[in-house]
């Protein structure tokens, strides 16, 4: 089986990183596209072993697994320069936030009858094996589709299967938790650090007491509120601190935090149904770069004003 | 009325715990002879507890619908549909259906089944389950004050039951269906409370609960308001006064009047959608 990733930044970095650490798939067996050679990321990839190319086309021809790893604005230019080149083993699995598999499903239809589509949220932690995904099944895809990507992502750490109108929520939570853990970290150094903790033992010790907490309580059939009494000695330190935080409405604070991130990816994907983005709002860079890839013309991507990404009924869209 | 509840058969359609406990609440008058009492569900798994109390169990919802006169709708609120589809047809004018699905409203209710047919909605909360419940009836069209009453009747044992007009159910379901979960996140905070002032967790727990229960005998039963009753408690410059000051400049009494309506509104939302 060969793996192919559209995109090679962040997340085409961590889940490569993952996957040939955990031997799930050996690095020459998968290749990365993306028309910016200078990234630092890709730099990473190719000294993982993994196959580079400028050439989405040559991506799509070598795998048999396709991640979608790029921005989702640039979803529909991707699936427009790549639909003629899918065939029926293709497994595509879209990583774009906010992105819908009957968008996805819409433009490829336009190139094959059942085009296998899965769409995943996964978090950055799957770079050390600790990651979070879900995903869910498209319309052609298999329960064998299914599973061949939950032991991909099983592989990297906790994966399992879910309705696609959860998927917001997911981002929401775990998604965007690291960024939410890493923030609590800092802060908890700092805390450390005003009661006179060098800074580097001080992010270690803060750090290690989060991957502790949650190694516990994940290890643990016991509720998290069950373990957290059991941290707190009567009339002790924890006790008060803890008084402190839900003073500060620390519980609510995170309720928000989840629910805004929710909110605001179903407001981006809102925006993208709407299926107008001006081109400012697109990197002129990548375009560029993706008008210069071999095969692909600026009709064939739908360049001009006021572009509509996922207009299927254009005639002129039609590649030969 | 006595009679007329050791005659009646009744029925559920759903074997989950809200199921259960009601059921336990009726048996447990007398009056019901668990010979009159039928339950279906799809598996085998949550039936082995109803035959314990010696009650029929059946996959069939058409069967309890055709054995019994009073139909309990004890399904998840997602399942209605099916299974009033499933039923319509096997419904008379005799049946009396209750549903307990939260969210489903009278008039969805009554558009899958046949013109005319009687049907209630009841909200019950948790405690139902030990029959310390708070229960609220509504009727709908084809519902006359009989029925009402002969299903307020049945279920007394069950706790607290009560008769009102269609929207205060989403009121109930704020107060007293979420209140429930209200209490617990008060009595994990007062206990709390207690471990920073030195007393070990679990006893604090415990006299948490305590504490809780017995002031809600008290103020179920001694007829008096609760801000009588609170005033019996605050001796002049003593403890309480001092720790409902706290409470009071933290706006505790705003909290819980919009936890109620958040959770009110929230089920006003799903009875629309």
């Amino acid at each position: 089986m060969s793996v192919g990733f559209i995109g090679a930044g962040q997340l085409a970095h961590a889940l490569v990183k993952g996957f040939t650490a955990a031997g799930v798939i050996a690095s020459h067996r998968i290749t990365a596209s993306s028309p910016d050679t200078d990234l630092p990321t890709v730099t990473g990839l190719r000294k993982m072993g993994v196959n580079l190319t400028t050439s989405n086309k040559e991506t799509v021809n070598k795998s048999d697994v396709l991640f979608l790893a790029v921005k989702p604005h640039i979803i529909p230019f991707v699936l427009d320069e790549i639909g003629p080149d899918i065939e029926d083993r293709h497994l595509i699995v879209s990583c774009a936030a906010g992105v819908t598999i009957s968008s996805i499903e819409k433009k490829l239809l336009q190139y094959r009858p059942s085009p296998k589509v899965m769409r995943c949220m996964t978090n950055t932690p799957v770079v050390v094996r600790e990651g979070a995904t879900v995903y869910a099944t498209g319309t052609h895809a298999e329960v064998e589709d299914g599973k061949l990507l939950e032991q991909l992502m099983a592989s990297v750490g906790y994966c399992t299967e879910v309705e696609e109108d959860l998927i917001d929520a997911v981002t929401g939570l775990s998604g965007s938790g690291p960024a939410y853990a890493f923030t609590a970290v800092d802060a908890l150094a700092d805390g450390g650090v005003k009661m006179g903790l060098p800074r580097r033992l001080a992010v270690r010790l803060g750090a290690q007491a989060l991957l502790g907490a949650a190694r516990m309580l994940l290890d643990s059939e016991q509720h998290p509120g069950q373990l957290k009494d059991n941290v707190c000695s009567p009339g002790g330190a924890t006790i008060h601190a803890l008084h402190v935080m839900e003073s500060g409405g620390f519980r609510s604070l995170l309720i928000n935090a989840v629910e805004a991130s929710c909110i605001r990816t179903r407001e981006l994907q809102y925006l993208a149904d709407q299926e107008k983005i001006s081109p400012a709002a697109i990197k002129k860079t990548t375009l560029d770069k993706v008008l210069r890839q071999p095969g692909v013309t600026g009709a064939g991507v739908g360049v001009r004003t006021g572009i509509n990404l996922f207009n299927s009924s254009n005639p002129k869209q039609k590649k030969n | 009325m006595t009679s007329e509840l050791s005659q009646l058969k009744i029925g559920f359609i759903g074997a989950g715990n809200m199921a259960f406990g009601i059921a336990q609440g009726i048996l447990l008058s007398g009056e019901v002879s668990p010979t009159n009492v039928i339950v279906s569900a799809p598996s085998n798994n949550h039936l082995p507890r109803f035959q314990e109390m010696e009650l029929s169990v059946t996959h069939s919802n058409v069967e309890v619908v055709s054995f019994s006169r009073l139909v309990f709708l004890a399904v998840k609120p997602h399942f209605i549909p099916t299974v009033l589809k499933e039923i319509a047809s096997s419904v008379t004018h005799d049946h009396i259906i209750v549903s307990m699905a939260a969210g489903v409203t009278l008039a969805t209710l009554e558009a899958l089944l046949p013109a005319g047919a009687c049907v209630l909605r009841m909200m019950p909360n948790l405690p139902c389950v030990l029959q310390e419940g708070a229960l609220l009836l509504a009727r709908g069209s084809g519902a006359g004050q009989e029925a009402g009453l002969l299903l307020k009747n049945l279920l007394s044992p069950c706790g607290l039951v009560e008769e009102g007009p269609e929207p205060w159910i989403d009121a109930h379901t704020g107060l007293s269906g979420s209140g429930v979960a209200f209490v617990y996140l008060f009595a994990e905070a007062l206990a709390e409370g207690a471990v920073k002032m030195g007393m070990p967790s679990s006893l604090a727990h415990r006299i948490a609960a305590q504490t809780i229960l017995g002031a809600g005998r008290l103020l179920r039963d001694a007829g008096k308001h609760p801000a009588e009753l609170r005033a019996e408690v605050c001796t002049p410059g003593g403890t309480t006064i001092f720790g409902l000051h706290a409470l009071e400049k933290r706006g505790f009494r705003a909290a819980a009047m919009e936890a109620v309506e958040a959770a009110t509104e929230r089920a006003r939302e799903l009875g629309r959608k």
